[in-house]
């Protein structure tokens, strides 16, 4: 742990350890593909950590960790700086992925962004993966949201899905959103499609499953078929049952992807999901 | 693309799910069930589709072979293949399923009925399976046993749903039997229906080829006779002929690997960018590639056999003294050649290309060597210390493209030295890259053949070979001429030295 930290400090850590533990003239691979930052409040810390541990193997990337930590009477930077290698098969050279986590202390939670544009890789994109419940308007949100290129939500870590879609549609004009919730919709999304063209007037939907699952599928049908359709829901921890107008649709192939899978998939789209926003536009 | 887009138009709901097409039902039937590609290659490329989510949920897998054999050995033994080679880790759940489909028939197709069996089996799928009579017929069979195949499947195909034919190669020995059997296809299949398969071109780099081509703004611009010296295109196999002495002693390395794969790279390296990324657009600029080039004279042309010798430290015997092969056998396992594309971006920039067995090491890589700086203005330390760029894509292993410049040492002096850039493609994608086979069985079930090889571009790949071939009747070789281990003949590397160049350093 580096104590009352430096942009500077980070940087002289992570190049020791980039050739640490190398010979002379040789080197991890070091090729990036983005920097993915995360903004990861106390809550979420455990299921954050878990996620990212996995990830490093599959997108060498930058990876900023935010902790904010607003509490704190400290007004400080701490830093965690990591660099892990992954070997790709028998013989071969490893690849490296960086890691820096940061607890912002005190007031320095109010400035997240002036924290992370220092670190991120140039030229490259960069994904803000935001735990838990977002805030539009917020001032950390809206200074992060303006440095990244994508920014990474699940409506289904929020305590009210219909209210935070409902300002949501605030930030589609400012950054390209993904949204884990939505991504978990995909199998389903595609067993809907199958049912076409005997759903095209559909008026009703039934989900057995959480709350922002059964408002996006709502909303994606009301808005790609142009009318209402009334969403009836029974509480499931997952999605388990979709039926349109009686007739079930049902998903084939994989597995459920995990949720390192998840927001692995997630950080290699680029550009705007217009379905999405028009299903979020569309949510009853 | 255009059916995705045609369907999404149609069904609203498709928009934005257009990332993963999935086939429509179907049987697959390989012909050659019983022979190595289909248990290295094809049952686990299947597998690994269904693993990820690609294949429909009403597929069928028939295994047909003269061997005897039932559905439960064959899906025992492809179990075991899979396991044995599969790129995923094995699920039971997912084997149960894509086994459920799974058949076998003992025929023999030149016998009289002998494609009975086949067409009953098929039927009966249809009924139980739900394959709609949509039907891929994969000839991974010895050319000999080619056309009773190709005439029964024709003479009985489904009625109903599509019908689309896989063509393992050897696609002929020369133009002439390339154009007859283009001819006995057409007559039972439109050429839509058939995809010649090379299975470089499902190759994640060799695809990746076009992105770096087109997909970049800076190397369009420099791809051509003004920027580019030369280009230097290697395929390079560290194994001898791996008891496969029956077929290689007739193809030898110019049918086996130059007709097809190197001149593949060679079109894609040298093609003008296509209008957009449908087969016919992307297949008719590699055409043009093809007519373009122009026969090379015989002193362009080097072949080469190899004699004993070591690779990776271990002894090896020379082609002479593999298994099955004549002891003064004139099969050529090495071929090098200077090529001219003659169009306007490539005049009078050669295209240097080889490819041999018993090389050092395994390796395919397209480089691109620019010109050198036209007027360095420093004092350097070694004439030879300012090298061209070289641009070097590496098809495999280590697939990725890196580049050589030049930049200072540091010190008081100007001492110039080349250092590598380096793009590795396992290092920045880290999920593993699909086996050619599993993307262009794929594209066959989606009715794709971008990655597949028209009629034209066979025939106009025999032309090359045979004018190539007719040269060398007239002079015997003296074989072996190069030592197992070593990077072909010295005759290969005065080739290039004719010209000021050499081959680039390993």
């Amino acid at each position: 742990m580096i104590e009352n930290a430096t942009i500077r400090a980070i940087e002289s850590e992570l190049s020791r350890l980039d050739s640490d533990g190398m010979e002379p003239g040789e080197c991890a691979r070091r090729t990036r593909v983005l920097t993915h930052v995360a903004w990861v409040p106390r809550r979420w810390e455990e299921a954050a950590l878990a996620v990212l541990g996995g990830l490093g193997d599959r997108h060498p990337s930058r990876t900023i960790v935010l902790f904010p930590d607003p509490e704190e009477q400290r007004d400080a930077l701490d830093a965690e700086v990591s660099v892990e290698r992954f070997g790709y098969g028998r013989g071969e050279p490893a690849i490296a992925s960086e890691v820096i986590c940061i607890w912002l202390r005190g007031p320095r939670a109010k400035a997240p962004a002036s924290v992370v544009q220092p670190l991120l890789v140039s030229d490259l994109p960069a994904f803000l993966r935001w735990r838990g419940e977002l805030e539009p308007g917020s001032p950390e949100l809206d200074q992060l949201v303006a440095v990244v290129d994508r920014l990474v939500v699940d409506g289904g870590e929020w305590d009210d899905p219909a209210a935070t879609y409902g300002r949501l549609g605030e930030l589609f004009e400012r950054v390209a959103i993904s949204d884990i919730a939505w991504s978990r919709l995909l199998p389903w999304r595609r067993a809907v499609a199958r049912l076409w063209p005997d759903i095209a007037e559909a008026q009703r939907l039934e989900v057995g499953g959480p709350e922002a699952e059964a408002l996006l599928l709502c909303g994606w049908l009301r808005g790609r078929l142009g009318h209402e359709v009334a969403l009836h829901r029974e509480d499931r921890e997952q999605l388990e049952r979709v039926e349109v107008d009686g007739l079930a649709a049902r998903p084939v192939g994989a597995e459920p992807l995990s949720p390192v899978e998840l927001l692995s998939a997630e950080l290699e789209l680029f550009g705007r999901d217009r379905i999405y926003e028009e299903a979020v536009r569309s949510l009853p | 693309m255009t059916d995705v887009t045609t369907e999404a138009a149609e069904n609203p709901l498709l928009a934005g799910l257009t990332l993963r097409r999935i086939p429509e039902p179907c049987v697959i039937s390989i012909f050659g069930a019983s022979g190595d590609l289909t248990k290295r290659k094809l049952i686990p490329a299947l597998y690994a589709l269904a693993a990820n989510g690609y294949l429909p949920e009403q597929i069928a897998i028939v295994g047909v072979a003269r061997t005897p054999s039932s559905d439960a050995e064959f899906r025992e033994t492809m179990r075991a293949a899979v396991e044995e080679h599969g790129r995923e880790p094995f699920r039971t759940d997912v084997w149960e399923s894509l086994e459920a489909g799974m058949r076998y028939v003992a025929t023999d197709f030149t016998a009289e009925g002998g494609e009975q069996p086949l067409v009953e089996v098929l039927n009966e799928l249809d009924e139980t399976s739900g394959t709609l009579g949509n039907r891929i017929y994969y000839l991974a069979i010895p050319p000999g046993i080619i056309e009773p195949t190709v005439v029964q499947i024709g003479e009985h195909r489904s009625t109903g749903g599509w019908t689309r034919l896989i063509v393992e190669k050897p696609f002929g020995r020369d133009a002439a039997s390339a154009r007859e059997l283009n001819q006995l296809l057409t007559q039972h299949f439109d050429e839509s229906e058939i995809y010649r398969i090379d299975h470089y071109l499902g190759k994640e780099t060799v695809q990746n080829m076009l992105v770096l081509r087109f997909g970049n703004g800076i190397f369009e611009p420099i791809w051509n006779r003004l920027m580019v010296d030369h280009v230097q295109i290697t395929v390079g196999e560290s194994l001898g002929i791996e008891g496969r002495a029956g077929f290689y002693e007739q193809a030898g390395a110019i049918r086996d690997i130059f007709q097809n794969h190197l001149l593949q790279l060679v079109a894609l390296t040298a093609m003008e960018p296509p209008i957009d990324f449908t087969s016919e657009s992307v297949r008719n600029e590699k055409v043009k590639v093809l007519r373009s080039i122009h026969t090379p004279a015989p002193i362009e042309v080097v072949r080469g056999q190899y004699g004993p010798g070591f690779v990776e430290g271990e002894e090896v015997p020379g082609y002479r003294q593999e298994e099955g092969v004549s002891p003064d056998s004139l099969t050529e396992t090495y071929v090098a050649a200077k090529l001219h594309v003659d169009n306007w971006r490539w005049a009078d920039t050669p295209f240097y290309i080889r490819t041999g067995k018993r090389q050092p090491r395994r390796e395919t890589t397209i480089a691109i060597q620019f010109k050198r700086a036209p007027h360095p203005p420093f004092e350097i330390d070694h004439a030879d210390a300012l090298r061209p760029n070289v641009l070097l894509i590496h098809i495999q292993p280590d697939e990725g493209i890196s580049l050589t410049m030049s930049a200072k040492a540091p010190g008081h002096g100007m001492t110039i030295r080349p250092v590598h850039m380096d793009f590795w493609y396992g290092g920045a994608f880290r999920s593993g890259l699909p086996e050619a086979y599993e993307r262009l069985i794929l594209d066959c079930m989606l009715g794709d053949p971008t990655l597949f090889t028209r009629a034209d571009e066979v025939e106009e790949q025999w032309g090359l070979v045979d004018a190539v071939a007719a040269a060398w009747k007239r002079e015997r070789p003296v074989f072996p001429n190069y030592a197992a281990g070593t990077w072909g003949p010295a005759a290969a590397d005065e080739l290039l030295h004719r010209d000021g160049r050499s081959w680039r350093r390993h």
